[in-house]
């Protein structure tokens, strides 16, 4: 028996309708600082128990400084069961992370902790353990090679430990798959940097410029 | 000292002293342990004996119940043992082994009480009247004595009196005795045989070659003959034992630091094995730190190998802690990377250095840092893992400090230090600062005085001047610039102001903007 729709709203319920875009699915982001950009991402923000995973042709094009935000937010925010806020853990970083700059941002430093395993191997090892530990509020990490079964393990790890993955990756492997929920590809240019959200899940793909 | 008084001065009053009344009625638990020879040479089902040398021939000392049944029976030779059963292991008496099972019996002991004393070869003694509440009356404390030396595969033969010779002797005679009442000594001791007294042979055979057969016997005789010619020494004891005379005990003290081997009877290479061995180290590092209410930070693993040299092992905690269960998840981590080079033969636990730990409430939610409970960790927890994984020098939190030169506005903080960062209460400084350092400045080449990284910069900001570290051997003078490249990339530059001898002159980078 034919049954036609009278109104969109009949339509909408239709369970076999799949909608491109359903902000109520997921939880709220994480603000990240920068208006602009939380315009594009689901929910608002960065996905906080996720990976996500940021491109970049060199290191120190603003890749730290899209986050600092964000990061700043979580190293003092207070939770609603009276815990401490989480630790910030930082696998593998290619320079010295300046403490100084840190604390200008709004970082507690008194809740960061850095680990330089000496093997890739030991890289995402560590970040799986400090994103499944259940105290670390985000970890970034830099892996020299990230394949599509990393990803997914440090996705569930993220999940697992309600804490929120930020790999950091070479633009080569824009062509490789990953199970990040969100990949960014930043370029930068003497005129400004340009953003592009590749993959977001509940998002959609979109180049951003003047960001930063 | 007391012995030559004896001989010079003959006793002026041999008179029965009167017993003292002393406020604090003491009670005292001996252990006498008579398998001791036998048991410090391990644990085996093979029928054994322990011989000694006696005038130069090998004597049986202790048989094993195996070797008693096949009739080897102590005091007879070596050769007679063998010849009864030819596969019977022969051991050497070891006065050092004896003397470090001895002591490690004591160290668990410590657990009931703060005095333990060790009294000769094989008689331990415990002052457990301040102990009797704690563990629930004596019925209990003895149940509990003898169930813990029963675990350690000791043979003991247990007695309790006021005082401590009296409780020796009684153990000795293996009387289960438990006198309470200092009244009741006398007639306790009275049915003892002499030899429980461990007194030289000679004065036994002549004390039995009077009648006397028992120490009732002895108590009897008249005190100023007994003393002449048995010496005071005998006459003392007797007085102790009875509670005539104060008997004080130094009470034995087991190093501060944690320190255990276990040797195996075989060559072993299976890892499961091993983990075993040392979860039982562990475990009795954790009795040793528990009695002392200490805990550690640090352990070491010693794994011997018959040729190679000794493998080490070192964990280390973010905290200090004495759980087994705790030291044994760490152990886990780092065992699975260490390379063996031949199968062990002993293994040796050293604990490092100690620190009272207050004892912690665990029943409060709240109090813990814990986030979520079940299987997740605190933050301390996570950080031991990861650096019993890849060392401890690679994981680490940071802190600023007060200083202008940018690479000394900061500084690490390891594991060992505690995850508690002390923050030197440093003002924010409003400057703009890179969030990326290099470790050392980068000599960065140059095209008509303008520096280059991937092409020519342009300066945006700056001259910043940092002009300081006059007073030690590391100052600087410079101008630091915000630069851009042309791809885009802000960089913290600077130039050298003195261009003299060794501070060259030129484009240094120092940092990123990140």
């Amino acid at each position: 028996m034919p049954h036609a729709p009278s109104s969109v709203e009949e339509l909408l319920e239709n369970p076999r309708l799949w909608r491109g875009r359903n902000p109520a699915q997921g939880m709220a982001g994480l603000a990240s600082g920068y208006e602009k950009l939380d315009r594009h991402l689901p929910g608002g923000g960065w996905p906080r128990h996720a990976l996500t995973e940021i491109l970049t042709e060199h290191y120190g094009i603003g890749e730290l400084r899209l986050l600092m935000p964000a990061l700043a937010f979580l190293s003092t925010e207070e939770s609603a069961d009276f815990s401490e806020p989480g630790w910030i853990a930082w696998v593998a970083p290619p320079f010295q992370p300046y403490p100084p700059a840190l604390q200008q941002w709004g970082i507690d430093l008194s809740r960061m902790l850095i680990v330089r395993p000496k093997t890739d191997k030991e890289v995402l090892w560590s970040a799986e353990q400090a994103l499944s530990s259940g105290s670390c509020a985000a970890v970034l990490l830099w892996p020299e090679r990230l394949d599509d079964q990393c990803s997914r393990r440090l996705q569930l790890a993220a999940e697992k430990g309600g804490s929120w993955a930020i790999a950091f990756r070479p633009l080569a492997a824009r062509a490789e798959p990953s199970a990040a929920a969100l990949r960014i590809e930043m370029r930068a240019s003497t005129s400004g940097t340009r953003l592009s959200i590749l993959k977001s899940r509940g998002g959609r793909p979109a180049v951003l410029h003047d960001v930063l | 000292m007391q012995q030559a008084l004896a001989f010079d001065t003959p006793p002026a009053a041999p008179r029965a002293p009167t017993a003292t009344a002393t406020a604090v009625q003491r009670l005292w638990f001996c252990i006498h342990l008579p398998n001791l020879a036998l048991e410090a040479c391990g644990v085996s089902k093979e029928a054994r004996v322990v011989v000694e040398e006696q005038h130069g021939i090998h004597r049986v000392l202790l048989a094993c119940p195996e070797a008693r049944a096949a009739g080897i029976q102590p005091g007879q030779s070596t050769n007679a043992a063998l010849a009864l059963l030819p596969t019977l292991h022969v051991e050497e008496r070891s006065d050092l082994r004896e003397q470090q099972l001895v002591e490690q019996l004591a160290t668990w002991l410590e657990q009931f009480t703060s005095v333990v004393s060790i009294a000769g070869r094989d008689v331990l003694l415990l002052e457990v009247a301040g102990s009797l509440r704690l563990y629930g009356g004596l019925p209990s404390l003895r149940q509990q004595l003898a169930a813990g030396l029963q675990q350690q595969g000791v043979e003991a033969s247990l007695a309790i009196a006021p005082t401590p010779l009296a409780a020796t002797w009684m153990a000795r005679a293996g009387r289960r005795a438990c006198v309470r009442e200092p009244a009741n000594i006398s007639s306790a001791l009275r049915s003892l045989p002499l030899d429980c007294l461990d007194w030289p042979g000679a004065i036994c055979e002549a004390i039995s070659a009077m009648g006397v057969t028992s120490v009732g016997d002895c108590l009897r005789l008249p005190r100023e003959g007994f003393a002449r010619r048995f010496g005071s020494q005998r006459l003392l004891q007797l007085d102790r034992a009875l509670g005539r005379l104060p008997d004080p005990r130094s009470s034995w003290r087991a190093p501060e630091r944690f320190c255990a081997d276990y040797e195996m009877t075989e060559e072993q290479s299976d890892r499961e094995a091993l983990f075993a061995i040392c979860h039982q180290l562990l475990r009795s590092l954790e009795r040793f730190l528990l009695t002392r209410q200490l805990g550690t930070q640090r352990l070491r693993f010693t794994f011997f190998h018959l040729r190679a040299p000794a493998t080490r092992v070192l964990l280390g905690g973010a905290e200090f802690e004495r759980r087994a269960e705790h030291w044994l998840d760490l152990l886990r981590i780092r065992f699975e990377r260490v390379a063996l080079p031949e199968p062990v033969i002993a293994v040796r636990l050293q604990g490092g250095r100690n620190q009272s730990m207050q004892a912690s409430s665990e029943c409060l939610a709240l109090q813990g840092k814990r986030r979520v409970s079940g299987s997740h960790y605190t933050m301390a927890q996570l950080a031991e893992r990861l650096a019993a994984r890849i060392g401890d020098q690679l994981v680490h939190s940071v802190t600023t400090v007060a200083e202008h030169r940018p690479q000394r506005a900061w500084r690490l903080q390891g594991l060992p230090d505690g995850l508690d960062v002390v923050s030197l209460a440093t003002a924010r400084q409003q400057l703009y600062r890179p969030l990326w350092l290099l470790p050392e400045p980068a000599l960065l080449p140059d095209e008509q005085g303008y520096p280059l990284h991937q092409g020519r910069l342009t300066l945006l900001e700056g001259p910043e001047r940092l002009e300081t570290g006059w007073w030690d051997d590391d100052g600087i003078a410079r101008d630091y610039y915000t630069a851009m490249n042309p791809r885009g990339l802000h960089l913290w530059v600077f130039r050298n102001r003195n261009r003299s001898q060794e501070r060259a002159a030129g484009w240094y980078l120092h940092g990123i903007f990140g």
